[in-house]
């Protein structure tokens, strides 16, 4: 039988503002208690994302993102119909996101039917530290508030 | 002059940019390989405990998280002046056993088979792993990610987890090996073997066979002749854990060899104005500039370096496929760039076979897992063969074991200049007057980085948040005449 809800955090947690999605992800793990959802956190794209998601039915991702000229803080919600390239989820040492999803159904595995993506925009990710920038650090509880509604739309 | 850029690089970890600059005839004038670096490693590092930083370094790296645990560990232990017991050794080594099948299947399938069984230039829709599985056959590719899966299960069994692996401690590792895990492995193991032999006759039966392919990888413009690195056993086999480190130069004589704590003395870095990386070179021969031969002092550290610098093999199947390929090629040292993927499938049998050996060894399961002879703190190197290069980790404390000082040369950085130079060598070879600059084209300028399997992901793994790949082609004024986009 195939496990409801993943809520995946994705990033680097020693890397300044790339861990927004782990730190989100333990976040949402206070916050929601439904039954039937598992959490998890990864410092990886690609092929590996696919082990950690394939046999779910529903998989929510969040991720840190630049993008220009964006504002940091704000808090995106993609799908794969949409998808655009966050921090971490594509692994370019071996395949991008939505092609690992696509190796994955060629193969027969069981890649999740509901796939959502959130993901914030961030300012920093080349330094070593485990505290956010302080503008990312000034938006952390808006995007905490703003995940939760994300994830609570989703989940109906 | 015209300039292209390639930004960032395809199926690369981290983000990369390949500008390339023609003159007005069209002839390519000189190249620039360009990656930004992670910043405040030392400073992060700096009054930690460091017993902590072999968990740490995994953090550095989602692609070789195990292997800067290792070379972490190893500097550590020297750190302490403890050597692990025979037990721990063998358990770490054959955890990096596994890790090294695990990213060697990565890169064979879904980053250099696409060049080869799908074609250099084949449509790149098309020339991905996707496409090698259509030609290969869904079976394989179902294949291909149980094996990584199951090198993934050994990693997260032995090392605690499969990515952050919390094993080594200070002259030793955490827990032991269990009799029926030791069982467990040794079947998994043997499917390694079987899958590493069956991956060389894909390469003997579509790449080696193809004449065409076989010319391009001899006689291509992806050839460079410079002096080879690797860590090698007593014997002077192939070692990815532990020995000593060897240099042959471009005749293959042993031109240096030196312990981890005589790295200083061995190697220097030389810092180029429009790069933030650096250039590790040989220190005794000195940076004589981007040349090849006898007398420069840029090396590499490959999977190909390390053929090159060895005496062969410890393994009976990886001996005589090391056998062959020097046959083939014209004898040692080889200089064919892609060579280094016949090499890393070498690479890959010798790690299956050597996780078999260990894992048939039932002296594994033993319980003196930990050396606590400690001796004051002060000052260790580490030396590993990382996928992609030798590694190298240098730690410095206060007599309380709190770090000072770290230092790190990942294995990608040992092949920054090579990268350079042998970019620069295929973007001459391919991009001619009157020769248009398509997508086929600049991927055979890639195919020469590609080789190298570099990973940036310790410089950086950020992405734009746009295109992946975006090719500006421009006047000599700049101005952009064509723009080629790749996902």
């Amino acid at each position: 039988m195939k496990k409801e809800v993943l809520i995946l955090g994705v990033g680097n947690d020693i890397l300044t503002d790339d861990g927004i999605g782990i730190k989100l992800s333990r976040e949402m793990q206070q916050r929601l208690k439904y039954d039937n959802i598992f959490y998890d956190t990864v410092c990886l794209g690609g092929l590996e994302i696919l082990e950690y998601i394939k046999g779910y039915k529903t998989v929510i991702l969040i991720d840190a993102i630049k993008t220009e000229g964006g504002i940091p803080g704000t808090v995106y919600y993609f799908t794969p119909a949409d998808f655009k390239e966050t921090s971490n989820l594509s692994n370019i040492h071996d395949v991008s996101f939505l092609k690992a999803l696509e190796i994955g159904k060629a193969l027969s595995m069981e890649v999740p039917e509901s796939i959502h993506i959130i993901a914030v925009e961030i300012v920093e990710d080349l330094t070593f530290s485990e505290e956010f920038t302080p503008e990312v650090q000034a938006k952390y509880p808006e995007a905490i508030l703003k995940t939760q509604e994300l994830i609570e739309d989703i989940l109906g | 002059m015209t300039r292209y850029t390639i930004d960032p690089v395809t199926r690369l970890e981290g983000h990369g940019k390949i500008e390339i600059f023609t003159n007005d005839d069209g002839e390519v004038e000189n190249v620039y390989f360009q990656v930004p670096e992670l910043r405040g490693f030392e400073k992060f590092c700096e009054g930690r405990a460091v017993e902590e930083v072999p968990q740490i370094v995994t953090k550095i790296c989602g692609v070789c998280p195990g292997c800067h645990h290792m070379a972490a560990g190893k500097a550590v232990d020297a750190v302490f002046g403890v050597e692990p017991t025979k037990t721990a050794k063998m358990i770490r080594e054959l955890f990096y056993m596994a890790h090294f099948v695990h990213s060697h299947i990565a890169h064979f399938y879904a980053l250099g088979a696409p060049d080869f069984v799908v074609g250099p230039t084949a449509p790149k829709a098309e020339r991905n792993v996707l496409g090698v599985i259509a030609k290969v056959g869904v079976e394989i590719g179902t294949e291909v990610l149980k094996q990584r899966r199951i090198a993934q299960e050994i990693q997260a069994l032995i090392g605690g987890h499969q990515t952050h692996v919390v094993m080594n401690v200070p002259g030793g590792v955490r827990k032991g090996i269990k009799e029926e895990e030791r069982l467990d492995i040794v079947e998994k193991a043997k499917g390694f073997v079987e899958f590493a032999k069956f991956s060389m006759k894909i390469f003997n039966d579509v790449v080696l066979a193809n004449k065409d392919y076989v010319d391009i990888i001899v006689n291509g413009p992806y050839n460079l002749n410079i002096h080879s690195m690797g860590l090698v056993d007593a014997n002077n086999k192939v070692n990815f854990y532990d020995g000593r480190v060897r240099v042959v130069d471009t005749f293959g004589k042993e031109l240096l060899t030196y312990m981890p704590n005589e790295y200083l003395d061995n190697i220097a870095e030389r810092v180029e104005p429009w790069s933030y990386l650096k250039f590790p070179y040989l220190k005794k021969v000195g940076w004589k500039g981007f040349v090849e031969g006898q007398d420069s002092g840029v090396y590499h550290a490959t999977p190909l370096s390390r053929l090159n610098a060895s005496d062969g093999m410890a393994t009976p199947v990886a001996q005589e496929e090391y056998e062959r390929m020097y046959a083939t090629l014209g004898g040692k040292p080889v200089n064919a760039t892609l060579a280094m993927h016949w090499a890393r499938l070498i690479e890959l049998i010798y790690a299956a076979e050597h996780c078999l050996e260990l894992a048939l060894d039932k002296e594994i399961t033993g319980t003196d897992l930990r050396n606590k002879m400690y001796q004051t703190p002060k000052e260790g190197v580490g030396i590993v063969e990382a996928q992609r290069g030798t590694l190298t980790h240098h730690y410095q404390t206060d007599e309380r074991g709190l770090v000072t000082k770290a230092n790190l040369i990942v294995g990608t950085t040992n092949n920054h200049a090579p990268i350079s130079m042998s970019i620069k060598k295929a973007a001459q070879g391919v991009i001619k007057k009157g020769v248009k600059v398509d997508d086929g084209i600049l991927n055979m300028v890639e195919m020469a980085f590609r080789a190298y399997d570099p990973c940036f992901s310790c410089a950086t793994h950020s992405l734009p948040g746009k295109m992946p790949m975006i090719v500006n082609i421009r006047k000599p004024d700049s101005e952009i005449i064509q723009t080629l986009r790749r996902d």
